[in-house]
């Protein structure tokens, strides 16, 4: 039972947490004034301590350093007791799913320094120290932290740091910052604005250095702390990392662990994605958006494509250059815009998490790894979805990726666009190619819409499943649901482009075909929360923000998840799932 | 009968684990030595109960250590110096002493006084050195005044011991106990005996006229520095107290081939100790009951013990004032901004956050 730890926030594999002694602590955070070592088994015996909560005592261990041989491992890995205050265990990554058997609230890397500067060896290492142990404990990387390094430890799934490395460095003359090393002698200006910087630099001596490292420490942790509230710390990462090689390569070689950060990343949030670079194209949340638009969806119209460029302003269609491409098209053709970094955006999927919740560096050039992205995307999604005609109206840098595209699937794209779309010949054109096709209506845009978003949310086919006959009522974009009895089902959120599905929704979802996630809790009837410790089990595929359905001897409900599956079944501790609607059975 | 109790059962296994490790690693080794040739000879100048002495210093290249063939020490790397495959003749032996005279007469004007034979095993093992070639080292060093030998302690007795003090010798086993504490010797440095044999091997050497000279490993791996001091002080201490134990004789752990502490060392888990370790440990056992020297290798180097890079020769040179004189003073006169980052690492390091600073 990890009982002195708990997750409150999450944004990939990076969490604000909180150690719970005493006087509690927000994490990620320094642990130097709260540690409690019980000692080294190494060169003694030890008593397991009494331990108290104003602590996080480190029980008798034996540390496994970088090196030391597998058997030797083996034989000397602690059976660590099972206590009743707060407690970390000493473990090696390979190690540590043994030592998690007595439920320790924290567990100490003791090969950290093997791991930093080394890339491959840190994320190795610490997803397969974070998959053995509890989400709801804390992963501690001692003597290791820096003000340029904590934001990507953290990033990767790191909890506690130490003061321990930057006040060596500072004795070294070595000055941090978020930006890396400076060596102290070589500084003519003091490049911080913390009490200890407060002075000429010809006055600043080693031990200044030493306060310095660790104020500057603290800023860079209460920035991610930050970062990961609102929920931008990859955004942070994307560019602070880059400072060290190594740090830049962790981040990169984490995306390729994309099961790792997948099931720790949001479906949707509030946060805006901040696209200004490559790597930007290989998050999760990008290449879930793409996976899920070329598997998931499928366009319910029978007429033709058009293809339009992003606009800035989102949602696309209120945008200018989106609304004179409307008039022109008046609903005579499917609307689908290509953008990087999210590859094709189809028109009913224009507020889903992230469609309307980026902003890009436009520079009118796309990089190799952007056409290359976008066009990849365009390729899958016109092999899934079968049109009578696709007319591409874009500009120059887009029709290269439509050329492309056209090459590779062996059919003709009509091009519509003079110089740029938005001119008066452009437009006459997109008009007068689509004057033949027939409108569709309001209804069936209102109904391929909401189910677009079911099958985005839920799965292939889950659209025609849950909405097997329907009324939809309001206007766009707050569209309701309703069955033929009337009764509501489910209602889009603006916001995230996403379905809040009533206890009758849900029920749908249930008989449907489409894979349901559920939550099993125990016998009680929950109202606004269902906690952690009262989930018997849950589905595997449940992330944060998905719609799920509570089930349990007593009740029924439905409502969104703020832990993955995984995290709500392993957990003692923390909100598992917000209850929108609940009934007692 | 008595049940055996886990404690037994893990100290078998952390010993078999060590073993198949340091026999795995010891494996990659590929050169193979002519048992004609001694390891190593050299020629220096030892503080004894007697004062201060020159030394002809030999390290024989025997069959090697049985122990190390079994595994051994996790830090030892001179098993790969031995002779491949096994016993060395008494011819061939007797042909390394030779080359050892030899040496000392190309290089000093008179015979050293004192000489010390070292095997990287057991001396006194008849399996690494016969009785026979015991003896005819014996005479042939018979007009010396001090000899000092190499052994592991269960081959210390009486009777071998009188092959050299029957002769005149002032006769000195070495034996590497590496530190008083039972359990780090035999986890951390795996080395299979206990103090009480130690205790034991020096009752007999007194017996036989003999001193008992303890050659003592500072930091030896999975210790943090501040661990690694602690134990050394605890270890010179109760050598102290040993009657026939006269000198303890510090030896700062320094990365060898094919060891495990070089596997430690090259996945940035393990630092040889700092120079003011020891500086430290000797001044602040200067007052117990024994001459404590030491005499760092590889001091300055990554693999050897270290400071900052700038300090090392000077620390160095106080520590070998300190090995003939005695006298604590001798540290006051260096210093170095690195001090600080040492007094922080001895201060925070932990076993587990370790090495805190290169």
């Amino acid at each position: 039972m990890t009982d002195y730890f708990e997750v409150h926030e999450r944004d990939g594999a990076g969490r604000v947490g909180e150690l719970r002694l005493s006087d509690s602590v927000r994490t990620p955070a320094l642990v130097d004034d709260v540690l409690a070592d019980a000692g080294s088994l190494w060169p003694g015996e030890r008593e397991v301590p009494d331990g108290d909560e104003s602590v996080l005592t480190v029980l008798p261990h034996r540390a496994l350093p970088g090196g030391t041989p597998e058997e030797v491992r083996e034989a000397f890995a602690v059976e660590y007791p099972d206590v009743e205050y707060p407690s970390a265990a000493v473990v090696a990554p390979d190690t540590a799913a043994d030592a998690s058997a007595a439920g320790t609230d924290a567990y100490i890397l003791s090969n950290a320094q093997e791991l930093t500067g080394h890339a491959g060896a840190f994320v190795t290492a610490v997803v397969r120290t974070r998959e053995a142990i509890p989400a709801d404990s804390a992963l501690y990387l001692p003597g290791v932290a820096t003000p340029a390094n904590v934001a990507t430890l953290a990033y990767a799934g790191v909890d506690l740091v130490d003061t321990d490395h930057a006040v060596v460095k500072g004795t070294q003359g070595r000055y941090l910052a978020v930006d890396g090393e400076y060596f102290l002698e070589d500084l003519t200006d003091l490049p911080c604005a913390c009490p200890a910087c407060q002075q000429p630099v010809g006055d600043f001596g080693r031990e200044d250095c030493e306060t310095h490292n660790v104020n500057a420490l603290r800023a860079a942790l209460a920035t991610v702390r930050e970062r990961i509230r609102s929920g931008r710390l990859r955004d942070y990462i994307e560019g602070q990392a880059r400072h060290e090689g190594w740090l830049t390569a962790v981040f990169r070689r984490l995306d390729q662990q994309y099961g790792y950060l997948e099931q720790r990343t949001p479906v949707l949030r509030r946060a805006e994605v901040t696209a200004t670079s490559d790597d930007t194209l290989r998050r999760v949340e990008i290449q879930r958006f793409a996976e899920r638009v070329t598997g998931r969806y499928h366009c319910r119209f029978d007429n033709p494509l058009v293809l339009v460029p992003c606009s800035a302003r989102k949602p696309y269609s209120e945008s200018q250059s989106h609304g004179q491409f409307h008039d022109a098209i008046q609903f005579r053709a499917h609307v689908v815009s290509m953008t990087s970094p999210i590859g094709v955006v189809p028109q009913e999927l224009e507020l889903t998490y992230p469609a309307q919740h980026y902003d890009a560096a436009v520079t009118g050039h796309w990089s190799a790894t952007e056409t290359a992205f976008v066009a990849d995307v365009l390729e899958a999604y016109l092999r899934r979805n079968d049109y009578p005609r696709v007319v591409a109206h874009v500009p120059a840098e887009y029709r290269e990726i439509c050329e492309r595209v056209e090459g590779r699937l062996d059919r003709d794209f009509e091009y519509t666009v003079v110089d740029h779309p938005t001119t008066g010949e452009s437009l006459s054109n997109l008009a007068s190619t689509l004057s033949t096709e027939l409108k569709y209506g309001k209804r069936e845009r209102q109904h391929n819409t909401l189910r677009a978003v079911a099958d985005y949310q839920f799965g292939d086919g889950a659209g025609d499943g849950i909405f097997e006959e329907l009324r939809v009522e309001s206007h766009y974009p707050k569209l309701r649901a309703h069955d033929a009895d009337g009764e509501q089902l489910a209602a889009l959120v603006p916001e995230y482009g996403v379905l809040s599905l009533t206890l009758a929704g849900a029920r749908r979802w249930l008989d449907s075909d489409a894979p349901t996630r559920r939550v099993e809790i125990d016998g009680f009837v929950p109202h606004g929360s269902v906690l952690a410790p009262g989930v018997v089990d849950a589905d595997d595929s449940i992330r944060v923000g998905d719609e799920v359905v509570v089930e349990g001897p007593h009740a029924f409900a439905v409502g969104r998840a703020e832990m993955s599956g995984p995290e709500m079944a392993e957990s003692t501790r923390g909100v598992a799932t917000r209850v929108r609607h609940v009934e007692e059975r | 009968m008595s049940e055996p109790s886990p404690e037994v059962y893990e100290q078998g296994r952390g010993m078999d684990a060590h073993n198949q490790a340091m026999r795995e690693i010891r494996a990659r080794k590929d050169r193979t030595y002519d048992p004609r040739e001694p390891t190593r000879v050299w020629l220096d100048e030892d503080n004894t109960p007697d004062g201060v002495y020159d030394s002809l210093t030999i390290i024989l290249n025997t069959g090697g250590c049985r122990w190390a063939r079994a595994g051994g020490c996790t830090m030892c790397g001179y098993v790969a110096e031995s002779v491949e495959g096994g016993t060395v003749a008494h011819e061939d032996l007797m042909t390394q002493v030779e080359t050892c005279l030899e040496h000392e007469r190309d290089n000093a004007e008179d015979p050293a006084g004192q000489v010390k034979i070292y095997t990287s095993g057991s001396f006194l093992d008849e399996r690494e050195i016969p009785a026979q070639t015991r003896r005819a080292i014996a005479e042939t060093f018979a007009d010396r005044d001090r000899i000092v030998v190499e052994s592991l302690p269960d081959f210390v007795d009486r009777g071998k011991i009188a092959d050299f003090t029957d002769r005149g010798l002032a006769t000195d086993i070495a034996v590497g106990l590496e530190t008083a504490t039972d359990r780090v010797r035999r986890d951390c440095v795996n080395k299979y005996f206990e103090f009480a044999e130690f205790e034991r091997a020096a009752a007999d050497a007194r017996e036989a006229g003999a001193g008992l000279k303890a050659y003592l490993l500072l930091k030896p791996p999975f210790l943090s520095e501040s661990e690694a001091m602690a134990d050394m002080t605890r270890s010179i201490r109760r050598c102290a107290g040993v009657a026939g134990c006269h000198t303890v004789s510090m030896n700062p752990c320094n990365v060898q081939r094919h060891t495990m502490v070089e596997d430690l060392f090259h996945a940035d888990g393990y630092r040889p100790p700092w120079l003011w370790s020891v500086a430290d440990v000797l001044e602040s056992t200067a007052d117990a009951d024994v001459i404590v020297v030491s005499d760092p290798v590889g001091h300055g180097s990554d693999r050897g013990p270290h400071n900052c890079g700038e300090c090392d020769d000077r620390v160095q040179r106080a520590i070998k004032d300190f090995d003939l004189r005695q006298e604590p003073a001798v540290f006051e006169q260096v210093s170095c901004d690195c001090e600080r980052t040492w007094e922080t690492v001895v201060e925070r390091e932990r076993s587990y956050s370790m090495p805190l600073a290169r």
